[in-house]
C-alpha cells in the first residue's frame, strides 16, 4: 500500500541578511506600521526611546495597506534607501 | 510516498493518514494513483501545474497536491474543477490569504457555486443548504480546507491561529438557488454571464440566522438584517467590510413580491445598518469617553452597496435567512472565479 503525501513545504528562497550595524548610535530608523490597532502609537513610543538612547532618527515610515498585505516594492525600495534599521511586526 | 507494512486493510490505511497528521480530524479516503489521475483529468490539470501562490508565505499550490487532498476529502473527480477554482480564488492577490487564513478570527472559507456546474454536480441549494447530507457540498468544502492545511501550510496552532474557529472551517460550500430567484444570480451580479459556472469565495467568521415570520414587506424584514449586521459583537462593525447575506425562500419571496431590486436591498442595508458612536464607546469598541455629540453621531457598518453580497439558497418553507459577516477590515475581498466551460464536458 502507498501513502500519498498531501503536503507541500514552503518554497525555499535565498534570503541575504543585511550587514549588522556596528553600533546603534545615530542610525536612520525605518518604521513599518501594519495598521493594527495602536501599532502607530507603539512604534512612535519605540522610536522616541531609540532616539533618546541611541540618537536614532526616523527617516522613513511605511503604512501598509493592511496587516494582510505585504509592503509593496516601492515601499521596500524607500525603506532600503532611507534606513539603516527597520522595525516591523506589531501584533494585536 | 511510502510503503506500509500493514495488510491492505482500509482502516489501517486511514489510521496511517491520521498518524501522519494529514487529516482534519475526520477519516480520509486513501488516494491511489488512479484516483489522483482521475481528479487531475477531470479538471484538465497536469500534476506539476501551479494553481496559485501566496508569495509572502513562500507557498505554491501544485495541482497534484490539490488532487491528493481532494481525493482524501471524498470528492468525485467531476468536483475538481470547483475545487481548483476555489484554490485560485484563495490565491488571488485581492483575497490577501494570509489574514483570513491565519487570523485569530478563525474564518470559514465560504464557497457559493453558481451556473450549470452546480446543477450538474448536484450541489445542494435547497433545504439545509449549509448543513449535512450532500456529498458535493461536504467534500468540495472539505477539500479546500485540507488543501489549506496540507498544501498551504495553514495548520491549527501554527499558521492557523483561530481562537475558536467555527464548524464551517471543516467545509462550507453551497449552490445558489437560481430558479425562482428575485434577481440575477450572484455570479451575474459580479460580471459573469448566467450561463457561466463560477465559485465565489468569501472568508466569514460566523454564520448567524435571521428570523422574521411576521414581516410581509421588505422594510421590517430588512430592519432585522440591519440590526443583526450592526450588533456590537460583530468584528467588522467599524471596518466597512463585505458581508454575505443569504435569503431563503419565504424572505426572498417577500422581496420579490414587492419588486425590490438587489440594489434596493443593498442601499436599504447601507442606510440602516448603523450604530451611534456612543454605543461604540459604551461597549469599548471605540476608545474615549462618551460625549453629547456621540449620542447623535452615527457610524454606518457598510460604505458601499456592492460590499453587501446577496445570494439566495435554502428551503422554500421557513422564515429564516442568514448573515455571514466577512472577515477583516477591508483587508480581504471576496473573489469570484469562473470555471472553464470546456470542463463541463468532462462531467460524466
Amino acid at each position: 500500500m502507498k501513502l500519498f503525501d498531501p503536503t507541500s513545504k514552503p518554497v525555499e528562497r535565498a534570503v541575504r541578511l543585511a550587514p549588522r550595524p556596528a553600533s546603534p548610535k545615530g542610525l536612520r530608523l525605518g518604521l513599518v506600521d501594519n495598521t493594527k490597532f495602536n501599532s502607530d502609537i507603539l512604534l512612535k513610543k519605540l522610536a522616541e526611546r531609540l532616539a533618546a538612547r541611541h540618537q536614532m532618527t526616523v527617516s522613513a515610515t511605511n503604512r501598509k495597506r493592511s496587516p494582510s498585505h505585504e509592503i509593496d516594492e516601492a515601499g521596500i525600495r524607500a525603506l532600503r534607501a532611507q534606513s539603516d534599521l527597520v522595525i516591523s511586526g506589531i501584533g494585536d | 510516498m511510502s510503503e506500509l507494512d500493514e495488510a491492505a486493510d482500509p482502516a489501517a490505511l486511514i489510521e496511517a493518514y491520521y498518524d501522519a497528521g494529514w487529516t482534519d480530524g475526520l477519516p480520509v479516503v486513501p488516494p491511489s494513483d488512479a484516483s489522483i489521475a482521475a481528479m487531475l483529468a477531470a479538471a484538465g490539470l497536469e500534476g506539476p501545474e501551479r494553481l496559485g501562490e501566496i508569495p509572502g508565505r513562500n507557498t505554491e499550490v501544485i495541482a497534484e497536491k490539490a488532487a491528493i487532498n481532494a481525493v482524501m476529502a471524498g470528492c468525485r473527480p467531476q468536483y475538481m474543477p470547483v475545487v481548483a477554482a476555489a484554490v485560485r480564488s484563495l490565491c488571488a492577490p485581492a483575497f490577501a490569504y494570509h489574514g483570513p487564513a491565519s487570523s485569530t478570527g478563525g474564518s470559514a472559507m465560504v464557497l457559493v457555486v453558481n451556473g450549470p456546474i452546480a446543477r450538474r454536480l448536484g450541489i445542494n441549494s435547497g433545504n439545509n443548504a449549509f448543513g449535512q447530507g450532500h456529498r458535493p457540498n461536504a467534500t468540495i468544502g472539505r477539500a479546500v480546507r485540507l488543501i489549506m492545511m496540507n498544501a498551504m501550510n495553514t495548520r491549527p496552532g501554527f499558521l492557523d491561529r483561530a481562537t475558536l474557529g467555527n464548524p464551517g472551517k471543516y467545509a462550507f460550500c453551497f449552490a445558489e438557488h437560481e430558479e425562482d430567484h428575485p434577481w440575477e444570480p450572484l455570479h451575474v451580479s459580479r460580471g459573469l454571464k448566467a450561463e457561466d459556472s463560477a465559485v465565489t469565495l468569501i472568508a466569514s467568521n460566523s454564520v448567524y440566522q435571521v428570523y422574521n415570520q411576521l414581516a410581509a414587506s421588505p422594510e421590517p424584514l430588512l430592519r432585522c438584517f440591519a440590526d443583526a449586521l450592526g450588533n456590537m459583537g460583530s468584528p467588522n462593525l467599524k471596518g466597512f467590510n463585505e458581508t454575505l447575506i443569504v435569503f431563503a425562500g419565504e424572505h426572498a419571496d417577500i422581496l420579490k413580491a414587492a419588486r425590490w431590486s438587489r440594489s434596493d436591498v443593498q442601499r436599504f442595508l447601507v442606510e440602516h445598518a448603523r450604530r451611534r458612536v456612543a454605543d461604540f464607546k459604551r461597549a469599548a469598541r471605540m476608545p474615549g469617553a462618551v460625549t453629547a455629540a456621540d449620542e447623535t453621531t452615527w457610524r454606518h457598518v457598510f460604505e458601499r452597496p456592492e460590499d453587501i453580497l446577496i445570494a439566495c439558497a435554502g428551503g422554500r418553507a421557513g422564515s429564516w435567512s442568514a448573515c455571514l459577516p466577512g472577515w477583516g477590515n477591508k483587508w480581504t475581498r471576496s473573489i469570484t472565479t469562473r470555471i472553464d466551460d470546456a470542463l463541463l464536458g468532462r462531467q460524466t
